[in-house]
């Protein structure tokens, strides 16, 4: 018996100088599946990918912004999208406790800015230049935030990005913090139905970019020394002066993954997702009613050019 | 009126013949006065400085971490034994075939209460089936099967406890206002900690929440058995469990049972924040992801599932407590064989519940029809809403100096007009006070300077003595210490500016309710069809979970305190409309019927017979719309609010385990001092009539 595995483990070492080997097949890899669709999307593909590695996965739901704990205790896995720009303040005191690891870039490109929908464009001509927006903030202005504009900013507990660039740019705006994510569609859906104003902090990829035609505002290009250097962009006397800083967006996992399912491990690691894979299973799913599993099945069956050498890397 | 002596005030009061009432209105009025004027040269006076707080929130932050680390490993403990009750709940419920399910259930609606009740459970199921949310309502379930024996048992040894040991009576009533007022996202994050992930946290969540009006009822049954029971008990010689349990606790058995049926509710409303943590696909869970994506009609649609589990849940359980009488169990053992026929002979052909979706034609057209509203109305919501706040909000807030402006008002303020604006009022207190009535006089004048002010800015001396002068006169030194003393605690606490914007934003929708909770209260108490109207509106209210309207509200009028102010009014106006009516129904027949045969007419007997009477029945509404209202405040900050809930919420985010238990118990400090001056009141009126 011991010469056998001897023979497999030599025969396996001389395939492929990268291949891990499978640990713990019997137990299911849990993966957290929190509150949005794009997450779905982006776990769900990496599920399958797991399984067709020869593993059991299951699917978990968790609050995003309260799973850490759960995962560095081990009883969830892996989270696969992981947004630098709202990521709980527990995700740091967790990898720095050990029970959390990053496990590098998903590749999913986003972009964060100051977005407003296109029939917006018509009430401030000039508009997507940023300038446009120094002359008309008064149409913008509602009774909490007279004289100034309002711009609808993230909710408060994921940072005030949208209050910091009204400063840095000194623009007539007064930021109102969302209080969640539902409010900030709410915002948008409100503004496109009614043909009213709106200026609000927004990202991609999100099915409400398309849903509503949501466009960014042009803002001068974000370099490193606008986030330090005053004198630096448009307005001499502020940091902040220019676009958002960009977004990580990241794969982590309980520490002990390696160990038990080291090529598990190793497809995480190496997954990766693009805004033009993920955006159209979005739509898939949140505009034409599918499930995440039809619509996933059905992408991971017309892609296995894509995703099956990741999995072959670490299994063979 | 008046409050027994007390020997401080006595010598003063004899000094000015003043009652009671009236000094304590006028040293709340000297000071506020005197902080005002001072403010020049003191500007501490107004504004507390943040030099002088404590950092609380750190201290208990590391206290607590500390204290948690140390028990953690029994609690993980405890938590894997509950474990294996959820899973096994969870396997069963969505295991059982659903027609068996349907049948059951009916059975029991049939075996209980008849006809009405059996068909409540078929259709309210069947609606179930038909949203497609079938198995996400059997794991709610589930969880609520487990935590509610929890909370039961819990509840039930607490209330035991306070009935054997008189002395600690009065701490465990303290214990469970503290686990009614302290909201459960304020404790979310040492319960994750403790607990580890997944639905057992919710269920001791839920368990928490639920345990207190079990465990009040079990108090107020057994203090309500008749001594001469007692007596009968102790007499036949049995130990001391025997006579608890044999005699006390059988005849205690009605109030037990509306504990029974209140615990149950409870449970069913903690849903949704079983769901803010995961690792459940429950009904909440989904509630989540349509608010998420602002989609109003399935959201609605999965609200209504958990509101039909609350309708059969209460008319059952709620039966059972009520009534002894048993329907024909034969006919409860057909309804439940079909059912059984019925899973057998289509085992393996019935569709899965989850794609069944014959409702979302419902939903979708939910959906557009508050599309079309928006696309209509939406100027005149607008103006609603700008009128709201430029004429009633702002000015409470920041006062009138503040948001008089060209720009809302059409004229800026000027110090003159305050001048001018104060003087009406102080005029207009004087004549109140030249006619005897005092204390009402000074307080036209200091609510004539809270609105000059505006709540955010008030000076801190003019609340904490105001609120110990409230409480002089609801219930004497020892609740003037206690307000003066809790809310100082927030004061010191570094909270007190978060703390003011929640007392503004719940004040102003308190009053709201009141006025309009008490007139749709007296209208459903003068004609019965409006109260057949009105009570399944509330009924829908109180169980629905509240973020659904945040969706709407939200479309309607964005983000911001009207909308926020708007969603508290919804949630917090019902038991004010409840205690107002039944208190002017429940007027004894007698006292009406002499006031009638004394001449009155409908009108005269309402206002001078049934309204006194149903005073304190309508004083504890108040109290129950305010401590509705502080609970409300949480789930608003997802609208954006900026007071304490949106701390707790931030908190919650950041898993800061002080700032979310510091914000808790500020928000719980200002809930339990509101309650017990109210009560306060309340008592005072009862004892008046001689109740």
């Amino acid at each position: 018996m011991k010469l056998t595995y001897l023979g497999l483990a030599l025969a396996s070492l001389t395939g492929s100088v990268h291949a891990a080997d499978l640990g713990a097949t019997d137990d299911p890899i849990k993966l957290a599946v929190n509150e949005w669709t794009g997450q779905h999307v982006s776990t769900h593909v990496a599920g399958e990918m797991l399984k067709a590695a020869g593993y059991k996965v299951e699917y978990v739901t968790a609050g995003y912004m309260n799973m850490y704990q759960a995962m560095s205790d081990g009883e969830l896995h892996a989270a696969l999208e992981i947004w630098s720009s709202n990521v709980s303040d527990d995700y740091a005191k967790q990898v720095e406790a050990g029970g959390v690891t990053e496990l590098g870039d998903l590749g999913l490109d986003a972009k964060e800015g100051i977005a407003y929908p296109a029939h917006v464009a018509d009430m401030c001509p000039g508009l997507p230049a940023w300038e446009a927006l120094k002359d008309c903030a008064q149409k913008f202005a509602t009774a909490e935030t007279l004289p100034a504009g309002r711009l609808v900013d993230y909710p408060a507990d994921w940072g005030t990005p949208g209050a910091d660039r009204m400063t840095g740019l000194d623009l007539p705006f007064k930021a109102v913090p969302a209080g969640s994510e539902g409010a900030l569609i709410a915002e948008l859906r409100a503004s496109t139905e009614k043909g009213s104003p709106l200026l609000i902090t927004f990202w991609q990829p999100h099915w409400a970019m398309s849903a509503y035609d949501v466009k960014f505002v042009d803002l001068p290009v974000g370099e490193e020394a606008c986030f330090n250097d005053p004198a630096w962009g448009p307005n001499p006397n502020a940091v902040n002066d220019c676009d958002f800083a960009p977004t990580r967006i990241f794969k982590a996992s309980w520490s002990g993954l390696a160990d038990k399912w080291p090529a598990a491990a190793e497809i995480l690691t190496n997954y990766t997702m693009s805004v033009e894979d993920q955006q159209p299973l979005m739509g898939q799913i949140d505009v034409d009613g599918q499930s995440v599993e039809e619509a996933v099945a059905a992408w991971m069956a017309a892609n296995e050019a894509t995703w099956k050498p990741v999995v072959d890397a670490a299994t063979k | 009126m008046m409050v027994e002596d007390h020997s401080v005030a006595a010598p003063l009061r004899r000094l000015a013949g003043l009652s009671p009432a009236s000094i304590a209105a006028m040293i709340t009025l000297i000071v506020g006065a005197l902080c005002v004027a001072l403010e020049p040269t003191l500007p501490w006076l107004v504004k507390y400085p943040a030099a002088w707080s404590i950092p609380a929130s750190d201290w208990i932050g590391s206290a607590l971490t500390w204290f948690l680390g140390l028990i953690k490993p029994a609690m993980r403990i405890i938590s894997a034994g509950l474990a294996y009750p959820m899973d096994w709940a969870h396997a069963l419920f969505t295991f059982v075939p659903w027609p068996l399910t349907i049948g059951l259930v009916t059975a029991l609606g049939w075996y209980i209460g008849g006809l009405s009740l059996a068909a409540l459970g078929l259709g309210g199921l069947i609606f179930v089936l038909a949203s497609g949310y079938w198995l996400e309502s059997m794991s709610t379930l589930s969880l609520v099967a487990v935590s509610v024996p929890l909370a039961l048992l819990t509840g039930g040894a607490t209330g035991i406890l306070a009935n054997e040991f008189p002395k600690f009576k009065n701490a465990i009533q303290t214990v469970l206002d503290v686990m009614q007022t302290v909201p459960t996202f304020a404790y979310l994050t040492p319960l994750l900690f403790l607990f580890g992930f997944g639905p057992v946290v919710g269920l001791i969540a839920s368990a928490i929440y639920a345990a207190p009006p079990m465990a009040r009822n079990v108090i107020l049954g057994l203090e309500r058995v008749e001594s001469d029971i007692k007596e009968a008990a102790i007499m036949s010689g049995g130990t001391r469990l025997q006579q608890l349990f044999l005699i006390e606790i059988p005849s205690a058995k009605t109030q037990i049972m509306v504990g029974v049926n209140q615990c149950l509710m409870a449970a069913l409303s903690m849903v949704i924040i079983a769901a803010v943590i995961g690792g459940f696909k429950d009904i909440g869970w989904e509630v989540l992801l349509t608010m998420r994506k602002a989609q109003f009609g399935p959201s609605l649609m999965a609200g209504l599932v958990i509101v039909v589990f609350a309708m059969i849940i209460d008319r059952y359980s709620g039966k059972l407590a009520t009534e002894r009488s048993r329907y024909d169990g034969r006919v409860a053992l057909a309804i439940g064989a079909v059912g059984l026929v019925a899973a057998l002979a289509f085992w393996g052909k019935l569709s899965n519940p989850s794609s069944i979706t014959l409702l979302d034609p419902v939903a979708s057209w939910l959906d557009q029809s508050l599309t079309g509203f928006l696309k209509q109305n939406g100027g005149a919501l607008d103006s609603i809403k700008n009128g709201a706040m430029f004429y009633a909000l702002l000015p409470l807030r920041i006062g009138l100096d503040g948001a008089v402006l060209p720009f809302t008002w059409g004229f800026q303020w000027t110090p003159v007009m305050s001048a001018a604006f104060i003087a009406v009022a102080a005029a207009a207190g004087l004549v109140l006070a030249l006619r005897g009535r005092v204390a009402l006089g000074i307080i036209l004048v200091i609510i004539a300077g809270v609105i000059e002010t505006g709540v955010s800015d008030l000076p801190w001396p003019f609340l904490l003595v105001g609120a110990g002068a409230l409480g002089w006169v609801s219930g004497g030194r020892k609740l003037a210490t206690f307000a003066f003393v809790m809310l100082g605690l927030v004061l010191i606490s570094g909270l007190w500016d978060r703390a003011l914007l929640s007392l503004y934003m719940s004040g102003a929708s308190v009053i709201t309710c009141a006025v309009l909770g008490g007139a749709i209260g007296l209208l459903c108490a003068i004609s019965p069809m409006a109260w057949r109207v009105v009570l399944p509106i509330c009924d829908m209210l109180q169980t629905i979970p509240l973020f659904v309207f945040l969706i709407p509200v939200l479309m309607f009028f964005q983000i911001g305190e009207f909308s926020a102010f708007l969603a508290i009014c919804l949630y917090a106006i019902v038991p004010m409309i409840r205690y107002t009516r039944h208190g002017l129904v429940t007027t004894p027949e007698e006292l009406i019927e002499a006031a009638v045969s004394s001449g009155a007419t409908e009108w005269q007997t309402m206002i001078e017979v049934r309204a006194p009477y149903a005073a304190p029945t309508i004083l504890l509404g108040l109290n129950q719309t305010i401590l509705y209202a502080f609970a409300m405040l949480v789930i608003a900050a997802l609208i954006g609010t900026t007071g304490l809930g949106q701390s707790i919420y931030g908190a919650l985010a950041g898993a800061d385990v002080g700032l979310g238990i510091t914000s808790g118990a500020a928000m719980a400090i200002l809930a339990l001092v509101a309650d017990r001056l109210v009560q306060g009141f309340a008592e005072e009126r009862r004892q008046a009539l001689g109740l």
